[in-house]
């Protein structure tokens, strides 16, 4: 329950000098669904600034309600949940959130389904074009940018979701098993890609997945959620440098060894 | 992504395949009717079938040609078609602003569902000699007659489109941090548009028919009135000449809405949903 023991003496809510400012604080969250049912209780966690975390558990933990409740999506019976200082709130111009699926309109071709995120955000008409384009590139989809979505597989329309949301630039992405749905294989290029993005970015990232190889692929830290929903059982950080290849870890002993110590850990939380 | 690639060309090919069977489909549909229209008329002239009570292509084209040279069709299919695109015009207006207020106030669709339903389940065609009762044995007793049938298929198949809209295009919209008006327009809207113009095509049909027997009812001008009066007459060329004219004006006036929908519904066309 002790969720913060990671996170330094000096990393509290204090931002000066060099150390990171906490991003996202989850504290003592309560959260009921209906009457009797406690879907979390008592959960901490703290997010650093520009910091990824993947947040794994058996189905059942909670991750994803936890995940809605930063959203300000679900909310909290007990505790707080603060982001950038300030509660949560559906449709914040600072938190941009990944469906698990894509979710592009079936009517907009690829251009304008990135688009559509920087029309939402208030970006001029001049500059959507620019900006979408750019990011279309990064994700390799320029020669498809007329094509509508039924035209694509599933992974590039994954790569166009991703594309939507990091063209609107903002602080915090939280993200819901986005590749879920995906091969191996493609989910390995979606990893380098969101890898690129994210690097590009700077953003904070909270990342739910199932995926222990995905999870330490991705992120600084991995969270793994107890089964019962009383929030964190262990805390798996993952020094990997950076930059990362998902293809190249696949044959990395630290890699390997990091899985096998997530695994363990993830087996004990559901006991 | 070689997947895309193959399944571009695929989508080509299949492109070029349905171009050069056009083709083909519209020989077979030509020697279809002509096979019809011959073996009709083979079995009037060699006494298999009574000219009296099914007519003959011939007969039916010169009867035609006598309505339009004794100037008896244009008058009354101003009057019809006037009929038709009024109703048309007042179901979808109606219809669509209903299912837009039913789909956004839940309250206020429970309480009104039931008495809809009941409307909707009246055969209206009964109602016909009351709305004459009522609005008299001009044009408006017929628009109210096509509209009570057309304005609830819009009403219904809007109301369907809006309510089955993908909550994730819903969710990921308002989590972007899109505004209710931009939810409408760029989200339901478009989602039910292929309802809509489903619902259009009916409507369409639904407001010729409540029209053209309205005006078989009573009436002053109008198809359904020479249908009525040459039925009277046992003239079976004149009213299968009629039943075509109105059947090749509906006919002209969906085509013309087929166009528009092509041109709208331009993204659901051709999707071949690459799996994968």
């Amino acid at each position: 329950m002790l969720s913060q023991t990671n996170m330094g003496p000096a990393s509290g809510e204090r931002t000066d000098g060099d150390v990171p400012s906490v991003d996202i604080r989850v504290s003592d969250l309560d959260v009921n669904f209906g009457q009797a049912r406690k879907a979390l209780s008592g959960v901490n966690l703290a997010v650093r600034q520009g910091e990824f975390v993947a947040l794994i558990g058996a189905s059942g933990c909670g991750k994803t309600t936890l995940l809605n409740v930063i959203a300000g999506l679900v909310p909290a019976a007990a505790g707080s949940a603060m982001i950038r200082k300030s509660a949560p709130a559906a449709g914040r111009r600072d938190i941009c959130y990944i469906l698990a699926r894509d979710a592009l309109l079936p009517w907009r071709t690829l251009l304008k389904n990135v688009e559509y995120g920087l029309e939402v955000s208030g970006v001029p008409r001049d500059e959507r074009e620019k900006t979408a384009l750019a990011y279309i590139e990064k994700v390799g989809l320029l020669n498809y940018r007329d094509f509508y979505p039924s035209r694509l597989s599933q992974g590039m329309r994954q790569r166009v979701s991703l594309a939507r949301a990091f063209a609107v630039g903002r602080q915090v992405y939280l993200m819901d098993e986005p590749f879920s749905a995906l091969d191996s294989q493609t989910k390995l290029m979606l990893h380098d890609q969101l890898l690129d993005l994210w690097e590009m970015s700077g953003a904070t990232v909270v990342f739910v997945t199932h995926d222990i190889g995905e999870a330490i692929t991705l992120a600084d830290r991995v969270v793994v959620m107890s089964k019962r929903g009383t929030g964190v059982a262990d805390e798996i950080p993952i020094d990997i440098p950076r930059p990362r290849s998902a293809e190249a870890l696949q044959a990395d002993s630290r890699y390997h060894d990091l899985y096998r110590r997530t695994w363990t850990s993830l087996k004990a939380s559901t006991e | 992504m070689s997947d895309s690639v193959s399944s571009e060309a695929g989508l080509g090919h299949a492109v070029r395949a349905s171009d050069s069977r056009s083709g083909s489909i519209l020989a077979g549909r030509a020697i279809f009717l002509i096979a019809f229209l011959a073996l009709w008329q083979a079995a009037v002239a060699y006494g298999f079938a009574d000219p009296a009570f099914v007519s003959s292509p011939t007969s039916i084209v010169e009867a035609f040609w006598k309505l339009v040279e004794d100037g008896d069709l244009a008058p009354n299919l101003l009057t019809t078609l006037v009929e038709i695109m009024i109703s048309f015009a007042l179901s979808v207006v109606l219809g669509i602003a209903s299912a837009l207020v039913l789909d956004r106030s839940d309250w206020l669709n429970r309480i009104l569902s039931p008495f809809l339903t009941a409307f909707n389940s009246m055969p209206r065609i009964a109602l016909g000699p009351l709305f004459i009762l009522w609005f008299g044995i001009g044009i408006a007793s017929k628009v109210v007659l096509a509209v009570s049938l057309g304005y609830f298929i819009m009403l219904l198949s809007t109301l369907g489109g809006l309510k089955n809209v993908d909550r994730d295009l819903l969710l990921m919209s308002r989590l972007f941090g899109a505004s209710e008006l931009r939810l409408f327009r760029d989200v339901r809207l478009p989602w039910a548009l292929p309802s809509i113009f489903a619902g259009l095509r009916l409507t369409l049909i639904y407001c010729s028919g409540g029209a053209v027997i309205g005006e078989m009812i009573a009436a002053q001008s109008g198809l359904g009135l020479l249908v009525q009066s040459f039925s009277g007459r046992f003239d079976v060329a004149s009213v299968m000449a009629l039943i075509l004219v109105v059947a090749f004006l509906v006919m002209a006036l969906t085509a013309l809405m087929d166009w528009v929908e092509r041109r709208l519904l331009e993204w659901s066309k051709g999707s071949t949903d690459v799996p994968g």
